[in-house]
């Protein structure tokens, strides 16, 4: 069985950011030779998202501004503070709690070689606390 | 808007190739996560709102060894970038720090001058070492910014950095204009008194010790001091500021932006009273 990991760096540019994904993990998949197996991808942070979803520009609006209603920035948390580890006040709660609900980690079944995935699903990597440099991971495993 | 307190001590393209600034990053500034490339400082800007960012170093060599960036890294940044204004960072306890003072603002372009007694560890009333930079930062008509309060750096000490210390400071250099950061916290009264009483002084808002930058503005100028207080009398003397990377410039920027401030005191504290400075 082959397991092939890899690491993507990206710079994002804005607080809340949807990043389409998809064709990166598309020809990674068909590069990777694997017949059948599984794709596994995740991210290295806990202030950003992955998630899949419809393609087009008017949903991802609303999935950003829904993840900032659904935790409002103007809430009290208890994770405003500085943070001794880090050097820098840890103020951005409704970062991580954006992350929690989206969660960090999609995947799809690879099959005669190719993502088996809906016409419309569309991965993206979410950015919840931005400007930042990020790194996803993709898992190939199969044969 | 203009943001008068950011250290670019956390660049990828500076710390990358530089073990001596990693070290100083890490170990006396102490900043402990990973570095950023230079689009991100940019694009951080962008999303806040803020067009241009005072660049601060520390030369800090006699108290601990180092420089946490230097004035010449500074100058480079400034140089390739409109966006950012660099100012010099001299150690006092140096025969010639006034020469190179002087040399930063002449040579590299430098704008002004950032002190930070608690790091680089004298005393702000010290005639011998600091008044003779007073002098030529007066001389050149350039401002000097001043750490006051609480540094988080566990190398800092606070005592160094009382507000009320320059008072005199303000009488004797009346031309010398001056700006005290993070509004002196928690010695804020001090810092109130001064600016109050002299003109020539100035109050930045990188208030950084606990809550959001929204709860500690709202908790400090709100609530402690009153925005009466700053509409009616410090007006010309206030700057925004978010000291970037301690506290994030976005969230600093939404928490001046939740005062209720009169236009005209929100228009001179993030842009028009930096320009004049500047």
């Amino acid at each position: 069985m082959k397991s092939i990991v890899k690491r993507f760096t990206i710079v994002t540019h804005h607080e809340t950011e949807l990043i389409n994904i998809t064709d990166r993990v598309l020809q990674e998949v068909e590069a990777a030779g694997v017949q059948s197996g599984t794709a596994f991808i995740l991210s290295l942070h806990t202030t950003t998202g992955l998630t899949v979803n419809e393609g087009l520009d008017d949903l991802e609006q609303d999935i950003a501004d829904s993840l900032q209603r659904l935790v409002p920035e103007s809430l009290s948390y208890h994770h405003a503070r500085f943070l001794h580890e880090d050097g820098q006040m840890a103020i951005n709660a409704p970062s991580h709690l954006r992350g929690a609900l989206l969660g960090f980690e999609v995947f799809f079944p690879i099959e005669n070689g190719r993502l088996v995935r809906g016409a419309r699903q569309t991965i993206y990597f979410v950015e919840l606390d931005g400007p930042q440099e990020r790194t996803w991971v993709l898992q190939i495993l199969g044969q | 808007m203009i943001d008068f307190h950011t250290h670019p001590v956390m660049i990828q393209e500076l710390v990358r190739d530089d073990p001596a600034l990693q070290r100083a990053v890490r170990e006396v500034f102490q900043l402990y996560f990973p570095a950023q490339p230079l689009e991100v400082f940019l694009a951080e800007m962008d999303e806040a709102g803020v067009e241009r960012a005072v660049l601060l170093p520390i030369d800090c060599r006699t108290a601990h060894g180092c420089c946490i960036v230097s004035n010449e890294q500074v100058a480079e940044l400034a140089g390739k970038n409109g966006r950012f204004v660099g100012f010099a960072s001299v150690d006092p306890a140096l025969p010639d720090a006034p020469r190179q003072l002087e040399k930063a603002v002449r040579g590299l372009g430098l704008k002004g001058l950032k002190l930070d007694p608690a790091l680089q560890r004298f005393h702000l009333d010290d005639r011998k070492l600091a008044w003779p930079l007073y002098q030529v930062c007066a001389e050149l008509g350039v401002p000097v910014l001043v750490h006051c309060g609480m540094s988080w750096s566990l190398a800092g000490q606070a005592k160094f950095a009382r507000p009320l210390v320059l008072e005199e400071v303000a009488q004797e250099f009346p031309r010398l204009r001056i700006v005290i950061a993070h509004f002196g916290w928690p010695w804020v009264e001090e810092a109130l008194l001064v600016a109050l009483k002299y003109r020539n002084v100035y109050l930045d808002t990188s208030i950084v010790y606990s809550g959001t930058p929204a709860d500690a503005l709202r908790h400090v100028l709100a609530e402690r001091i009153g925005l009466d207080v700053l509409e009616r009398s410090l007006q010309r003397q206030l700057l925004f500021g978010s000291n970037y990377p301690r506290a994030d410039i976005r969230r600093t920027a939404r928490g001046i932006a939740a005062l209720p401030l009169s236009p005209s005191l929100r228009e001179r504290l993030t842009r028009t009273n930096a320009e004049e400075l500047l």
